[in-house]
């Protein structure tokens, strides 16, 4: 496996800014809004954090891997995904439907 | 590849002569030299090794911070010069007998970037992504309590950041 990205799973994720505050490089930005569920039977409405964005800005990323280890929901992972080419800094910075998408399906 | 590899301590006043020594054992190959700034000093690290590279010796030393000499190797490795420059520009460290004119830095810089006293001026400036709470972000209104305890980013100290 070649450490060349850092792929995110959503679902996983429950916005708890564990990989943004370890973050050395301070490259990871997200947002996310809390909401009130109600599940049948539950005697008062649930709070749940949502996911409103999640960016990697890859131009300042050292590829430590610190935020992979510290992810308590196994919701970053390693990937061999390498298209990271660019002549200009806004395109380093992948939002969720890139780090998902851009996955190597490989492996 | 290396199959011995020794570590060893030694006294400032002993590190000269220790790498002499050494390199008249036969540890005649510069693999590096480098620094890490401790709570006890700056600690001096050079690593040598056999021309086979059979065998190697990491020796270090530790400098303490209100005096930062340490007599030059690079007359006995004229390799470690250029290391020892780097060391110096990076963490003020005082090789006496090399010259130490700065490699990349401008002087009026000020202090050595990579001490651990050093305020890294772009950290102060830029924002912390980790200070964001996900219970202040709905439609702008506070929803739910927002944490007790004010987020600081690791390693940096208190009053680090303005705000």
């Amino acid at each position: 496996m070649i450490h060349s990205f850092i792929a995110l799973l959503p679902d996983k994720c429950t916005s708890c800014m564990l990989c943004v505050r370890e973050c050395p490089a301070w490259c990871i930005h997200l947002d996310s809004h809390t909401e009130e569920v109600t599940e049948p039977g539950a005697r008062r409405p649930k709070k749940i954090n949502v996911l409103d964005s999640f960016d990697i800005d890859y131009s300042l990323c050292m590829y430590c891997g610190i935020c992979v280890d510290v992810c308590p929901f196994d919701a970053l992972e390693w990937d061999q995904h390498r298209a990271l080419i660019s002549d200009s800094r806004v395109d380093l910075t992948l939002g969720i439907t890139q780090l998902t998408s851009e996955k190597d399906s490989a492996n | 590849m290396m199959n011995v590899s020794v570590t060893e301590t030694v006294s400032p006043e002993k590190w000269r002569e220790r790498v002499l020594q050494a390199h008249d054992h036969g540890f005649v190959f510069f693999d590096f030299l480098t620094a890490i700034d401790r709570d006890s000093g700056v600690e001096v690290v050079v690593r040598l090794a056999f021309n086979d590279l059979s065998e190697s010796i990491s020796l270090s030393t530790s400098i303490n911070h209100a005096s930062l000499r340490l007599d030059s190797i690079a007359d006995i490795f004229p390799g470690a010069g250029w290391h020892e420059r780097e060391v110096g520009e990076m963490f003020g460290m005082n090789f006496v007998g090399n010259d130490m004119q700065q490699l990349l830095r401008h002087e009026a810089l000020g202090l050595p970037p990579m001490r651990k006293n050093v305020v890294l001026s772009a950290r102060v400036v830029a924002e912390w992504p980790g200070a964001a709470e996900p219970e202040i972000k709905q439609d702008g209104r506070k929803v739910g309590n927002p944490s007790r305890r004010r987020q600081r980013p690791p390693g940096v100290p208190e009053n680090w950041l303005q705000s």
